[in-house]
């Protein structure tokens, strides 16, 4: 479980510096739209960022239930290990 | 505590598009004209940002229509289609929707964005899936919130994206409907349909096609891009819009499922609404007559794009869109050079679109003009003399 959420971690990280660079160090517990400083289409690319590291699809759905970055990590490894 | 207190983000980016003069967002009219001249602010504007095509707002036989319409049958229908709100006017624009592409089925709703609404709600439930563009349309996102089925998202316009979305599906992806529109309305863009559908072919799953934008632009008949591409065969499902091409307001659902017709008894977004009123019915009625009926339209169209995109490129703008169509995304570096250009375009007398983040893609900030086969040459040129003007033009609060 803990490899899966380094990989998440990982595939964030590499995300924000592929899509976000001059956002790379986020604090990954603030609120997206707020804190973050990010707009819902910036999430989105990031997801897509994160879906192709890891070769998953990522649910709309779940992107909206996440508030930070560190939620949807969460929600990401939690998908992941559901998916074997 | 307010319950407005969530909307100051809102406001506040309302408030800071703020300066002396008409609002670039929801900006008033006080008279329309024709379907390309209308009053803001006491001054008469060409009307570069309405996405009325074919210019039919005030062909005489629609108006004709619409007004005995009113005379005969009243103002509304006051009640639904599965109440008291089915006339027979209803049922013979669906059938004359069918009839243009060849297929047993169509449906109508009230609004563009309800067809979507009531579709995507709908078609997929349970267990099912959407995957759809990421730059769609809100009407599809709100309308896969709606439903049961789960939502993917593959990259805008990417068949290599989708290709690897459905893959990742396996066989439930013959469960699968694939959302694309026919041109993007804030891009102005086209998605590479064929090999979009090859991909879905590949792969078994079904395919929506929402021409809104791109019916009655594309197409021997004005059907949209599918028929442009001789693709019909290759969807299931056609949605459409009455308020961009056909002057109107409502939407459609065609299909070559003679089991769409099923969605009248499931989908809620077309229940549980009143139905068009026989006004609108009937002025859309004609204008479809209209936009099947012949290419004059659609010829004058097509060589005011060539005009407009012509002139554009050689004032250095980038567009949105390396394809012509009928709307022209300039891609503007920033939002105040946005906002500028909307000012002084306005101020040289032509009304045109003002889009930023977060309702564009890739956070581009955009001055967005639509096209329409109503626009005169001189009515181009005066759009290009303007943005000529407004590359040099200072901000209205500067001038003060």
């Amino acid at each position: 479980m803990e490899n899966i959420r380094a990989s998440v971690d990982l595939a964030i990280t590499q995300a924000l510096a592929s899509t976000l660079p001059e956002r790379a160090d986020i604090d990954r517990d603030q609120p997206l739209s707020t804190g973050g400083g990010l707009d819902s289409i910036q999430v989105m690319n990031l997801v897509m960022e994160i879906e192709d590291h890891l070769d998953i699809s990522v649910p709309v759905d779940l992107l909206a239930e996440a508030q930070t970055l560190n939620e949807l990590a969460q929600k990401v490894t939690d998908l992941l290990e559901s998916q074997g | 505590m307010s319950l407005f207190e969530k909307f100051e983000a809102l406001s506040q980016s309302r408030r800071a598009l703020g300066f002396d003069g008409p609002a670039p967002l929801a900006t008033p009219f006080e008279d329309i004209r024709s379907a390309t001249r209308g009053m803001v602010d006491g001054h008469e504007v060409i009307l570069a940002g309405t996405n009325n095509y074919l210019g039919l707002t005030f062909h005489p036989n629609v108006i004709s229509a619409a007004q005995a319409a009113i005379a005969d049958l009243g103002s509304g229908t006051t009640g639904s289609r599965m109440a008291n709100g089915s006339y027979a006017s209803h049922h013979a624009l669906e059938h004359e929707i069918a009839e243009a592409f060849g297929w047993p089925s169509a449906m109508v709703f009230s609004t563009g964005y309800q067809a979507n609404l009531g579709v995507m709600s709908s078609i997929v439930g349970a267990g099912e899936y959407l995957l759809i563009d990421a730059d769609s349309h809100a009407s599809i996102y709100d309308g896969c919130r709606m439903s049961k089925a789960e939502t993917l998202t593959f990259r805008h316009n990417d068949p290599e994206n989708l290709d690897r979305k459905l893959s990742r599906l396996g066989e439930e992806a013959k469960n699968t409907l694939v959302v694309v529109e026919g041109l993007y309305s804030m891009l102005g863009d086209q998605p590479p349909l064929q090999e979009m559908v090859e991909v879905k072919n590949k792969h078994g799953a079904w395919l929506l096609v929402d021409e809104a934008h791109s019916f009655g632009v594309f197409g021997d008949k004005g059907l949209g891009l599918c028929e442009h591409l001789g693709l019909l065969d290759e969807v299931d499902f056609i949605l459409g819009t009455f308020s961009k091409s056909l002057a109107g307001i409502g939407g459609f659902c065609v299909s070559p499922h003679r089991d769409l017709e099923l969605l009248r008894l499931a989908s809620r977004p077309y229940i549980f609404t009143a139905s068009p009123s026989p006004g609108v019915i009937a002025g859309t009625r004609e204008a479809l007559k209209l936009l099947t009926g012949g290419q004059a339209l659609r010829r004058q169209l097509h060589r005011n794009i060539n005009r407009l995109y012509e002139g554009v490129a050689a004032l250095g703008y980038q567009v949105g869109s390396t394809t012509p169509g009928p709307v022209a995304a300039l891609i503007m570096k920033d939002r105040e050079s946005a906002l500028r250009h909307w000012q002084s375009l306005l101020d040289q007398g032509v009304y045109a679109n003002l889009m930023i983040p977060p309702a564009t893609p890739g956070g581009l900030c955009l001055l967005r003009l639509s096209l329409s086969a109503a626009h005169t040459d001189d009515d181009i040129d005066a759009i290009v003399g303007a943005l000529s003007v407004a590359q040099s033009w200072p901000a209205k609060s500067a001038q003060a």
